[in-house]
């Protein structure tokens, strides 16, 4: 069973047609799991862009005759049907308005401490010199700095913003990708291929880019998705501690944890933002597991295989 | 390295253990889970609530004890009587046959040692900051009579001999961990961050409690707290969270003596002007939180004390809800030059109290749709200090500080002079009619005392519109069913185990 | 081997000493404990008194003399909270924490990677994507919302377990459950993908070609080169337990270092904060060390 899955039939690999981007819509059709993925994002995406423009004001107004509104009921307006916090605010326009700060916070940071930490691991693992160990030496302290400490100081001397969080959040993931590329790479630039095109004489940009990055990007695309879930979390815990962002402003965080009182009597509080934190990241790690299959040409063979059982 | 790990060893067999203390309890034990670690247990340090609660009038007693239940009154505990021998001296008959629970004998030395104890420089006891400046000068009379001299004269000195807990004149002046005191129980055991245990000791003076051992134990979550005593975990949990008072039956409120009110920064326009700071009370609608955002029970307040405090007058009206009124006085305000458009900030304490963030939220709606231009800003705890007390930053925005105030002891004095005094620490006011009352109520005594501090009451409120009173607030305590018990205001900072019977 | 050794514990020893000069400088930015300590209407007289017991006066460099100065006579200072050695507080807290971090830890990393490989070797099959989708959920589920859940599902509806606490084995039960979710969701999706990159990359095809056919063989060939980015990450999550696990100590009322380093931040408590950071510090520089030196265990061709 697992030879027939590694080798694959060769009138599986079907020859594809049109242009790139058909071609990957259409290899995003055939998965309809990862289509979901993808709505959903395309979804909340549009929401960061555009909510607040739209509905800031209604999910801002207290209203306490609807307060704690159960879901599932239509007597305070469609947007309601999620039912409404504890001031009666409708909690489905207050997820649409709090993707936008959600969105910045987490992409922001994922993106950066990704970034930040997949450069320093390069460099840590390929070059064997004193500057590799300053660089992981580094990462030691910033691994053993509590990232509470870190944000008291930050968002104390300067403002709670979504910026400033960015920073804070950012800083504390940065180990954990360079120490994952830095791992890989130490394992990659032992590989023959690599060293195949050493002697054959290219240049160390190139071999890093060229033959060892396309490795290492797949684990840190992994790390990334579920880092998302985590940083939004972490933004949530920083928000309860009084060190985050603060109401009036929202997150999806910081509706979760002002829902946590309320858990016993009025579930949805914490549920729906909690359920869109979910849906998100797997939404991510979904759409991400689908494009590695797709990208790349090793493991291309399981989507074609997967089109013969279709 | 050697401790840890002896450390080490205990933790392990700690685990191991499979029979918990916590399980197999005593007929006459109770276990009481409190929701802020208890980190000294210093005597001297027992007017802070989450020390009192364990020791105060458990393991350390005072010469005197206000009577929550007897309409805040003060009877006598280690004092038997009491009386003024000149303007500045008072002197305290102390009572006879009362042993430590180290087994000396307590005697007008230990009150003398207490008091020095608690004034020294070489410590910083909490009781001090009661007695502002005045100097108290104790002096042994007989083994049984103590004089205590202050300086200016100091009317309620009985009333702060409340606050003051006796320690055996042995005790060292620097904090201790081993408190020893003259009341019904002593510690038996403290494993910090863990439990606290209390056990009745032989050789009180006075009756003996039911409560044979109490344990203390510490959550921080309000949910986990309620679940215990559900579960016969635990028999008290005082200030559990009203959402999580689902219970009735075995649920109980108790006013804690806190008053949530906001201070606006009356030395900035525009909150220096009056109708401004009339407008900010017209446009809450202070009767529409109780009930929903918080619990039944909760008083409108007019004043930054509770409302059993002497002096307090009878006759203050809370403002009405008018936000037309309010807008109607900012237009006038608008009218003479006073900038109201400028931003205000309404400046709020993360985790004040349940449900903290969803009343400032409502307050901020409120105030907007009164035609307030305010925003919120929520700060923890070091941050807000910084906001609500004296040294005011430079350059800040007018600010509105939502804040509480505690005031369990009965008198307005340990209230007025930091609220709104000139020099107050918390105070933005500066008027001297203030100052005066302040100044002349602080040395009366009797009903001299209680007019003058209704006619400030009355000043500040209708005359000067100092500040937005709002709420007395009231926590929860779930209570086991097996134990006859009430909370009660005193709840707030103390915790008598001999005022706990069992059904 | 041994040099290697020696070199990274000098250089932990100086990562060491600039994280203590870094926290002691940079928390004493966020406000004075005085504030803090003393209640609010506290007289200015009490303030000067209370941050001359306490060395606050000083010129910052002076005082971080004085605290190098004791740190050298091993004396970590007294926490003003608890009037008592900063060191023994935290060493208390410690204990507590990396028992906890270590059960967890073992738990989620043998089921991590049996799952984890299980569902690689099946890719797209029932069960890799039921056991990704239940990971991916208890990774994104907020720790609080399954902690109270749990507590009231299990303690107060079912009596199974007691509440909260430290006492008995049953008491470790659901603080160990709650903290096995999230990192066993992230090492599993890890070990998961670098498994599939490993099983299609070309020495697992060498083998294959060579004639290795029993799956038992090409399983260990996989794992033990899908193991090296695995190992980073079990290091990332048990570092951050060794932190402590804040949310989970909280509400389990389990007396470990991350509530203690939580209140110790919040109330400015710097000696307990400063002990706290230097021993989960080393505790996380030897896991560092001892991961290096897996690397080099599992990966013949990696030298140091």
């Amino acid at each position: 069973m697992l030879s027939t899955e590694i080798v694959g039939t060769p009138e599986a690999i079907a020859v594809p047609r049109g242009t790139a981007a058909t071609r990957v819509l259409r290899m995003l059709y055939r998965d309809k799991l990862a289509l979901c993925a993808g709505i959903f994002l395309l979804i909340v995406i549009t929401c960061a862009l555009f909510g607040p423009y739209l509905l800031n004001d209604i999910a801002t107004r207290p209203n306490l005759r609807a307060r704690n509104a159960p879901p599932f009921s239509l007597a305070h307006g469609w947007l309601a049907v999620l039912g409404a916090d504890a001031l009666g605010r409708p909690l489905l326009a207050r997820i649409i308005v709090a993707s936008q700060n959600t969105m910045a916070v987490a992409c922001g940071a994922v993106a950066c401490s990704a970034l930040v930490g997949a450069v320093l691991g390069l460099v840590a693992g390929y070059s064997r010199g004193r500057g590799g160990q300053i660089i992981m030496r580094l990462a030691d302290i910033i691994m053993s700095f509590p990232s509470l400490l870190l944000a008291v100081i930050v968002l104390y001397m300067l403002a709670p913003s979504v910026g400033n969080l960015i920073v804070v959040l950012a800083i504390t993931r940065i180990p954990v990708y360079l120490r994952t590329t830095r791992a890989e790479v130490l394992e990659i630039r032992e590989r023959m291929f690599v060293q195949a095109a050493t002697v054959m004489g290219a240049s160390r940009m190139r071999i890093v880019l060229r033959h060892i990055l396309p490795i290492v990007i797949p684990t840190i695309v992994t790390i990334a998705t579920l880092d998302f879930a985590f940083v939004m979390l972490a933004e949530s815990s920083l928000s309860f501690l009084g060190i985050g962002i603060q109401p009036p402003q929202i997150t999806w965080g910081l509706m979760v944890s002002q829902g946590r009182s309320y858990l016993a009597n009025a579930w949805w509080l914490a549920f729906w933002p909690g359920l869109a934190i979910i849906l998100t990241t797997l939404s991510l790690n979904l759409l991400s597991n689908w494009m590695r299959v797709v990208l790349d040409p090793v493991q291309r063979w399981r989507l074609e295989m997967r089109k013969t059982e279709a | 390295m050697k401790q840890a790990k002896q450390l080490a060893g205990i933790a392990f067999v700690s685990m191991l253990a499979w029979s918990g203390a916590a399980m197999a309890q005593g007929k006459s034990d109770v276990t009481i889970v409190l929701g802020e670690q208890t980190d000294l247990l210093e005597p001297c340090m027992a007017t802070r609530s989450n020390i009192g609660r364990v020791i105060l009038q458990n393991i350390s007693e005072t010469l005197t004890e206000i009577d929550v239940r007897n309409n805040s009154t003060l009877k006598p505990r280690l004092a038997t009587s009491w009386e003024q021998v000149d303007p500045t001296t008072w002197r305290f008959h102390l009572r006879q046959n009362v042993t430590f629970s180290d087994g000396s004998t307590f005697d007008a030395e230990d009150v003398k040692h207490s008091i020095e104890r608690s004034m020294s420089s070489k410590i910083t006891c909490e009781t001090s900051r009661y007695f502002g400046d005045t100097k108290i000068t104790p002096s042994v009379v007989d083994d049984h009579t103590i004089d205590i001299k202050t300086d200016p004269a100091e009317p309620v000195l009985p009333l702060l001999m409340s606050l003051l807990t006796i320690v055996p004149s042995e005790t060292p002046v620097e904090f201790t961990r081993n408190p020893i005191g003259t009341g019904p129980y002593k510690l038996a055991e403290w494993t910090p961050g863990q439990r606290i245990v209390l056990t009745q000791r032989d050789g009180y003076w006075g009756d003996k409690p039911a409560v044979a051992k109490a344990t203390y134990v510490f959550r921080s979550d309000s949910a986990v707290r309620a679940a215990m005593v559900k579960t016969g975990e635990a028999d008290i949990a005082p200030a559990i969270s009203a959402e999580d008072a689902t219970d009735k039956s075995i649920d109980f409120s108790y006013p804690n003596s806190e008053t949530l009110y906001i201070r606006p920064d009356d030395s900035m326009p525009p909150l220096n002007d009056k109708r401004v700071r009339k407008a900010l009370n017209m446009a809450i609608d202070r009767q529409s939180f109780i009930g929903s955002l918080l619990p039944e029970g909760t008083e409108i307040a007019t004043t930054v004390v509770p409302s059993t405090t002497a002096g307090v007058p009878k006759d203050l009206k809370p403002f009405p809800y008018d936000p037309e009124g309010a807008k109607k006085l900012l237009a006038e305000a608008k009218a003479d030059g006073v900038p109201v458009d400028t931003k205000l900030e309404l400046v709020g304490r993360t985790n004040l109290f349940p449900n903290v963030t969803e009343v400032m939220e409502a307050t901020l709606g409120m105030l907007k749709d009164a035609g307030f231009n305010v925003d919120l800003k929520m700060h923890e705890v070091a941050e807000f200090e910084g906001i609500y007390s004296k040294p005011f930053q430079k350059g800040r925005a007018p600010q509105l500080v939502a804040a509480q105030h505690d005031n369990a002891r009965g008198d307005p004095v340990f209230s007025m002079f930091w609220k709104y005094a000139s020099d107050g620490r918390q105070s933005t006011l500066s008027d001297p009619h203030v100052d005066d009352l302040i100044k002349q109520a602080t040395a009366a005594t009797g009903d001299k005392r209680n007019q003058l501090w209704s006619e400030l009451f009355t000043y500040l409120h209708d005359d000067v519109v100092a500040d937005v009173q709002l709420f007395h607030m009231v926590s929860f305590a779930r209570i086991s069913p097996k134990l006859d018990y009430k909370p009660s205001i005193a709840l707030n900072g103390q915790l008598q185990l001999s005022e706990i019977k069992f059904k | 081997m041994l040099r290697f050794v020696r070199q990274r514990v000098t250089a932990s020893l100086i990562s060491l000493v600039g994280l203590i000069v870094l926290v002691f400088f940079l928390s004493r930015l966020t406000g004075d404990p005085t504030n803090l300590f003393l209640p609010i209407d506290a007289s200015d007289q009490m303030r000067e008194q209370f941050r001359q017991l306490h060395g606050l006066n000083d010129p910052l460099i002076v005082q971080f003399g004085r605290y190098v100065w004791d740190l050298l006579h091993l004396d970590f200072g007294e926490s003003i909270r608890q009037a008592r050695p900063a060191i023994n507080v935290v060493l208390q807290a410690f204990v507590w924490t990396f028992q906890l971090a270590v059960i967890t830890m073992v738990l989620v990393t043998l089921a991590a990677v049996v799952c984890g490989s299980l569902a690689a070797f099946n890719a797209g099959g029932l069960f890799d994507r039921f056991v990704s989708l239940l990971s991916l959920i208890g990774a994104a589920a907020p720790d609080f919302w399954v902690a109270i859940v749990a507590i009231t599902l299990l303690a107060v509806k079912l009596s199974w377990l007691p509440t909260s606490g430290t006492g008995t084995l049953w008491h470790w039960i659901m603080p160990i459950g709650v903290l096995f979710i999230r990192p066993f969701g992230l090492i599993l999706q890890v070990v998961r993908g670098s498994m599939l990159s490993t099983l299609g990359s070309a020495y697992v095809k060498t083998a294959r070609a060579k004639g290795v056919r029993t799956k038992s063989i090409i399983f260990v060939h996989t794992l033990r080169n899908a193991l090296l980015p695995v190992i980073t990450v079990i290091g990332d999550q048990a570092a951050s337990l060794l932190n402590g696990a804040v949310v989970v100590e909280t509400i389990f009322g389990f007396p470990g270092v991350g509530k203690l380093m939580i209140d110790s931040i919040l109330q400015r408590d710097f000696n307990v904060i400063l002990a706290a950071i230097m021993v989960t510090a080393l505790a996380i520089f030897v896991m560092n060390i001892l991961i290096d030196l897996g690397y080099a265990l599992l990966d013949p061709r990696i030298r140091y």
